[in-house]
């Protein structure tokens, strides 16, 4: 027995408050202090935004490098610079990690990256969504190969959890370098529009190892995820509100793929009918109107999350309720580019159908579609290849499918957005369909070429077969003949006909009523 | 500060839909394009003058090719 010493008990538990106060206290009131002036939130104020008062345990707090090199054996990092744990999100419980900026500028070494891996791992096995606040310098280079290292944790833990869990990035702060690839290989990211950047390498590489002098918001700003690359889903005002929108898109989810979405309550009737619609389409079917009208009117009390707003407009996707059933939209714009498919345009609804299939969300198709773009840009930047994603999308998808062909859908619009024959459960059109292989005007000049080249007044040849054509096929009724359309609807009638056939379907998934054989996954066209 | 347009679609100039030295406004048509079995107007995003016009009825455009040019 050693000797005693009195009040042992008591310098324990103020040794233990004082480290926890050390390491709680971040990068220290200054830090703090300087992350309010540029209008963000420390790492610890975000988690208790986002979490429900009071349900936020955290994970590894203690947790320390153990690097010497470079002055890092005198280095305190707390927390290692990411604050890790679970809690509850509107009653739901989620998994975060949320990076620290103050603590040695978030770098992320070898033990900030076993914390983010853990943390995925830990929400993968207790099926519960998770979430990164990125805000990182980037890799902590005083560590080398242990750094490098982590990051293939990571990737490899995100990957492992990818389809089994919803996984969301929250773009608040930098990640530039490979660590980008973390949150561009999550299901969704969300960037804040002055403080989120995102890139596979900041301006200073960019110059040292190309020449290209350009700044970090041209480089890696919003502008360019949202509307150039497609890399970023939805822009955020601050760090509130891309918090509030973090929280808004978790609420469609289910929290792992092996549950449903949760159903709402909601006041709008499953049954109302929208007058509006029967006039909307205008009489010349080469002049656009806009499909959000559409899309507003038919789901739950018109509120739409969308994702991938300002990137391929053409196309448009988002989650909405129907019903009170959490519903993915598939549609697209006539406004912009006729609605084309091209190969933006496919990427961005496959990845969408794709996530909504993983995680039990049924697909409604709202379809005013030309085609896929054709021409040589498209044609040799890979639109059959680009393509295909969207095939295999539907495919592979064994969610309920609800397709409604408003006007166009041409070609091969019409299996890449939904028909039977690619996997819909149901499939309406509107008296106004134009459901076609091809329109009547180029049909017209493959099949009558030679009458019309030898006629004596061929343009009046041209545009008599033109007429000809598309009187006896640009409708809806040679598809509804065949049974390739189930119904020909009014247009006033479509909510309440999608929300009947989301009833009938609501049990595919239990009954099973996709029997395929095993295999490891098809082999999509990337 | 000057926006240059560049067709976001091949296809043939149907209309032209403003003039040099005239303002457009946001939103406003710049000019219409004739592609997939569609009118596509090509909406100007900020308020602006007219400083050059590149195209006119018929010109057949690729992605990319400028077409006018707005100060703001």
């Amino acid at each position: 027995m050693g000797e005693v010493v009195r009040g042992a008990t008591a310098q324990k538990i103020e040794e233990y408050k004082r480290k926890r106060e050390y390491i709680l206290q971040m990068g220290g009131p200054e830090a703090i202090e300087e992350r309010h002036k540029k209008g963000q939130m420390s790492a610890r104020e975000r988690i208790d935004y986002f979490f429900d008062p009071g349900t936020f345990t955290e994970i590894g707090l203690w947790i320390k490098h153990r690097t010497t090199a470079f002055g890092m054996d005198k280095r305190e990092v707390t927390a290692e610079g990411i604050v890790t744990g679970f809690g509850k999100v509107n009653g739901r419980h989620v998994v975060a990690g949320a990076e620290d900026y103050t603590a040695m500028m978030g770098t992320f070494g070898e033990y900030h990256g076993k914390k983010l891996s853990y943390a995925i791992d830990f929400a993968k096995n207790k099926g519960w969504p998770f979430i990164t606040m990125n805000d990182s310098a980037g890799a902590r280079l005083h560590e080398g190969m242990d750094t490098l290292e982590s990051y293939g944790w990571t990737f490899k833990s995100q990957i492992l959890a990818s389809g089994i869990i919803p996984q969301v990035s929250l773009l608040m702060g930098p990640c530039l370098g490979g660590q980008a690839y973390h949150p561009v290989m999550m299901d969704f990211v969300i960037q804040t529009r002055k403080t989120g950047f995102m890139g596979i390498a900041g301006p200073a590489f960019v110059k040292t190892q190309t020449g290209e002098e350009i700044s970090l918001e041209e480089l890696s700003g919003w502008k360019n995820h949202a509307i150039k690359s497609g890399q970023t889903h939805i822009v955020a005002e601050d760090d509130k509100d891309c918090l509030d929108k973090c929280k808004e898109l978790l609420s469609f989810f289910p929290p792992n793929s092996k549950e449903k979405p949760p159903r709402i309550e909601t006041k709008d009737s499953p049954e109302r009918e929208i007058p509006e619609f029967d006039t909307i389409i205008p009489d010349e079917p080469t002049t656009p109107y806009n499909m959000h009208e559409i899309i507003k009117e038919i789901v739950d009390e018109g509120q739409f999350v969308e994702i991938f707003k300002d990137y391929a407009a053409n196309a448009i996707c988002g989650f909405a309720h129907m019903d009170g059933r959490p519903v993915g939209i598939v549609s697209n714009q006539p406004m912009v580019k006729a609605g084309v498919l091209d190969i933006n345009a496919c990427d961005k609804l496959a990845r969408f159908i794709r996530f909504c299939d993983l995680f039990n969300i049924p697909l409604v198709s709202l379809t005013d579609c030309p085609g896929y773009m054709i021409g040589s840009e498209q044609d040799w930047a890979g639109i059959l290849r680009h393509g295909a994603k969207l095939l295999y999308a539907w495919a592979d998808a064994t969610v309920p499918l609800i397709s409604v062909i408003i006007r166009k859908s041409y070609a091969g619009a019409h299996y890449g957005m939904l028909d039977k024959s690619i996997g819909a459960d149901f499939v309406f059109a509107w008296p106004t369909a134009r459901v076609t292989i091809v329109g009547a005007d180029t049909a017209a000049s493959v099949i009558f070429a030679k009458e019309i080249r030898e006629a004596e007044n061929p343009e009046e040849v041209r545009a008599k077969r033109i007429k000809e054509y598309s009187e006896l096929y640009e409708s809806p009724y040679p598809a509804a003949e065949r049974g390739y359309i189930d119904d020909i609807i009014m247009p006033h009638d479509t909510r309440k006909v999608v929300n009947k056939a989301l009833d009938i379907l609501e049990y595919k998934l239990e009954h099973k009523e996709v029997a395929r054989p095993w295999r490891k996954y098809s082999n999509i066209n990337l | 500060m000057q926006e240059i347009f560049e067709a976001p679609i091949p296809g043939k100039i149907l209309v032209v839909n403003i003039t040099a030295q005239n303002t457009i406004q946001e939103s406003g048509a710049v000019c219409i394009i004739e592609a997939m079995k569609m009118e596509n107007p090509i909406m100007s995003p900020v308020k602006g003058s007219v400083k050059e016009i590149l195209v006119s009825p018929n010109t057949i455009v690729t992605t990319g090719d400028k077409s006018a040019v707005i100060e703001y």
